[in-house]
């Protein structure tokens, strides 16, 4: 076995109980996940997915079991992750740039090296000419995507993503969810990415993990073998078909 | 420009022509109202003539403004600490409560017998006046919470300190201005209202003077000064928080993002 | 299990930290004036306003028939001011033209301290009720006004489109949407011109001297009798948090789709009223 396969995060027995053990958000998860793979998170609400990338982002604590990040168990906030949200979270009052430049900020004084990557990844978002725009001045989808560039500039090789474009129309989800196949397939990057929606689960991912609420638990992980890179003429085959199949059957929807 | 000030003139033309005649023809006393015609003849007298008011305006003008810095100083400090230290903030709001449902006017006789009849009574009115607003909106925004942003600063691990001036300090900025404006004018009524009870100068000392000398014209164009102060002060806030919070107005911002792709090419050569 | 914090024993501790705290402080206001670090004649010592309470609301019992004076000026200018703004701001709110040459006069007059219009209220009305309640009006119009007519402007355009298509007269448009939709920043405005309101009969009291809270504060003060200054300014504080909670509460009751509590109530009494029917 190559180092390559060597799972980058793992979990083992990971649960998670909310108001003195009222709530069960999460329980008895396992899972590893190899380097460069792409996993969807899919379900409906409470049944966990978001806890899960908190988890592993080490934004909370787990109730029980451990997560390990490159073989070290994550115990808080950890460089070697990086995270989107649902809302582009940017500071209205920083330009485009200096959003990109935050999380460096944040552990030092840029040099210039750092300045250029934060603005060769504005490039690489396709926002080049909008470097010095202020976040009022660009569209939902323009704001997510200097929020990848900010993800990026943390040098993070693991990528948590909670339904980054879910706030976006369909037109704009679909051609930034290309991009972000792009982006992170030319980076290597791992990838672990939260949404509600069963075809563009499918269609991002080698791998999806299928949520159930109550108690939020990984009913079943579903390999994807499509080719890459993904086209969205995909989305019409009997493959991908049966695949919506697959993990309807297992959300209990069919 | 000119086309669109045109018809306001007209109008504020007509206006004055209708109060002149209103008073000319008996309508109105103007005992209770003066005619245009008196409150120019009394401008021209004050402002160009003798210029008395020009003293009085600035006296006023310096006890709102310094009044207003002594009470949004505490405010400020009050407030940031409130907002860095929880139990301070406990045992600090239950006495801003009080002090804000207490109407701030009440005190005027009391801080007029400690601070004696010179400018301090008028400066700690107007202090204590402009301090609620300011306290309340600084409070407020510094403590907003502001979940999405406060877990993507803890995600990318960020010291206290970090997430204090980098996130929650501009996120309060425009709470801040808000609060700030209200004061300027809390402070200006302070300054006036001190002034009426026991004083020898400003602008107030002038209104209540000509007021009781039933100089009714002269009591309009000292009123008018007061509206120039008011107008002064708020417009001189305007201006600063147009551009502390640039970015809040599409001029502003596209400003400040030109400026700030200058700064950039000027310090890198690209 | 893990021992759950006692929400009731932090209470108490809280509670008693701040009774504890302001003792303390009254006991070092006490004691300073007791010693003379602090000049009694301008700075009461709390056992002395303490009496003063007592004199003044029990013995002279003479503040009552003050407040009753005040307060009774207070509703009235509050109520013929705030009438006549929330009036007012509908009319030039719903007149885009009115509007329009309003608006320089606006900008003036949110400028310049109204309260400072007192002197010439009392010189053109005379001594008396009348310029007291005018001067009371004149401070509780403004924030009723400017708020009604901005309620009125912000009006969200998709639902007054949506009442444009079901064909809704202008009277319609108004009743059944502008004014509900404003309702809440009106009350706002309500709530700022009485607090205004309070301030605005102190200060006609000041300049004219007869009857009425304020010229009771000036008096005393005057006469150097600080505790019962002090008495009567804390009177005021329960006036100004008794106005603040009832104005609160009309929010309530009137704007009860902002609040869930109220709305859950609303909702039961019209289900009832519907299945009585």
């Amino acid at each position: 076995m190559t180092n390559d396969a060597a799972p980058v995060v793992t979990g083992t027995h990971v649960g998670k109980t909310f108001a003195n053990g009222a709530v069960v958000a999460l329980e008895n998860a396992q899972f590893n996940i190899p380097k460069g793979t792409f996993v969807s998170l899919v379900g409906p609400s409470g049944c966990g997915k978001s806890t899960l990338l908190r988890l592993i982002a080490g934004l909370i604590e787990a109730s029980s079991g451990e997560i390990t990040l490159h073989g070290t168990p994550v115990r808080g906030p950890r460089q070697d992750v990086g995270m989107m949200f649902q809302k582009a979270t940017l500071l209205e009052w920083r330009t485009a740039l200096e959003n990109v430049l935050l999380p460096t900020e944040l552990q030092r004084k840029p040099t210039r090296a750092d300045e250029d990557k934060a603005r060769d990844l504005l490039g690489l978002v396709g926002l080049g000419d909008f470097a010095f725009s202020f976040p009022a001045q660009l569209s939902g989808g323009m704001q997510q995507r200097v929020a990848l560039a900010r993800l990026l500039q943390t040098g993070a090789d693991v990528l948590l993503l909670d339904e980054p474009f879910g706030a976006l129309d369909e037109f704009t989800r679909e051609h930034l969810n290309l991009e972000l196949l792009r982006i992170v397939g030319e980076l290597g990057a791992t990838t672990i990415f939260v949404t509600h929606n069963i075809a563009e689960a499918i269609f991002l991912a080698d791998q999806v993990f299928v949520m159930t609420p109550r108690p939020g638990r990984i009913a079943r992980i579903v390999d994807v073998p499509l080719e890459r890179p993904r086209r969205l003429a995909l989305q019409t085959t009997p493959e991908f078909n049966r695949l919506v199949v697959e993990v309807r059957e297992t959300l209990g929807e069919l | 420009m000119l086309r669109r000030a045109l018809p306001h003139l007209a109008i504020f033309a007509a206006i004055l022509g209708l109060w002149e005649a209103a008073i000319a023809t008996g309508l109105i006393r103007s005992i209770m109202v003066p005619p245009p015609s008196a409150v120019m003849a009394a401008m021209v007298k004050l402002y160009l003539v003798e210029g008395t008011i020009y003293r009085h305006f600035f006296i006023t003008l310096w006890e709102s403004v310094s009044g207003f810095a002594i009470g949004a100083g505490i405010a400020i400090a009050l407030a940031t600490g409130s907002a860095l230290w929880e139990p301070f903030r406990r045992y600090v709001t239950p006495y801003a409560i009080v002090l804000n449902v207490t109407p701030g006017i009440a005190l005027t006789p009391v801080i007029i017998a400690w601070f004696g009849y010179g400018i301090g009574s008028k400066v700690a009115l107007a202090a204590v006046l402009c301090f609620f607003p300011i306290f309340v909106n600084t409070l407020t925004g510094l403590t907003r919470p502001d979940r999405d942003r406060e877990e993507l600063f803890r995600q990318l691990g960020a010291s206290d300190a970090q997430l204090f001036f980098k996130l929650r300090v501009p996120a309060a900025l425009p709470l801040m201005f808000a609060g700030l404006k209200i004061g300027l004018t809390t402070a200006l009524i302070g300054a006036v209202v001190a002034e009426f009870s026991q004083a020898t100068e400003g602008v107030g000392v002038l209104m209540s003077r000509f007021s009781f000398q039933l100089n009714m014209g002269a009591s309009i164009a000292t009123l008018l000064s007061m509206t120039a102060i008011g107008l002064l002060l708020f417009y001189s806030m305007e201006f600063i928080d147009d551009r502390m919070v640039f970015w809040r107005r599409e001029a502003r911002r596209e400003a400040a993002s030109r400026a700030r792709a200058r700064a950039w090419k000027a310090r890198r050569g690209d | 299990m893990a021992l759950a914090p006692d929400p009731m024993g932090v209470a108490l501790r809280r509670g008693l930290t701040h009774a504890g705290l302001f003792l303390g402080l009254l006991l070092l206001w006490e004691t300073s004036a007791r010693l003379g670090w602090l000049n009694p004649l301008f700075y009461p010592r709390p056992s002395d306003i303490l009496l003063s309470f007592g004199r003044i609301y029990v013995t002279q019992g003479n503040v009552w028939y003050h407040l009753y004076v005040s307060l009774g000026l207070v509703f009235t200018g509050f109520l013929a001011g705030s009438i006549l703004g929330v009036a007012l701001g509908s009319l030039v709110g719903l007149n885009p033209t009115v509007r329009r040459f309003l608006q320089p006069y606006v900008i003036v007059l949110e400028a310049t301290p109204r309260i400072a219009l007192a002197p010439l209220m009392i010189a053109a009305l005379g001594f008396g009720a009348p310029s007291k309640i005018a001067i009371i009006m004149l401070v509780c119009f403004f924030a009723p006004f400017i708020n009604t007519l901005s309620g009125v402007i912000n009006v969200n355009e998709e639902k007054l489109e949506l009442f444009r298509a079901l064909g809704a007269s202008k009277w319609q448009i108004l009743r059944k949407l502008v004014l509900p939709d404003a309702v809440p920043v009106i009350m706002a405005g309500e709530r700022l011109a009485l607090t205004a309101a309070l301030s605005g009969v102190l200060v006609a009291e000041f300049i004219q001297r007869d009857k009425g809270i304020g010229s009771l504060i000036l008096t005393y003060t005057r006469n150097l009798n600080m505790a019962s200054a002090f008495a009567c300014i804390f009177t005021l504080t329960i006036v100004g948090f008794l106005i603040f909670k009832g104005m609160e509460w009309l929010d309530r009751r009137i704007a009860y789709w902002n609040h869930d509590a109220d709305m859950a109530r609303v909702s039961a009494r019209r289900k009832a009223r519907w299945e009585a029917r």
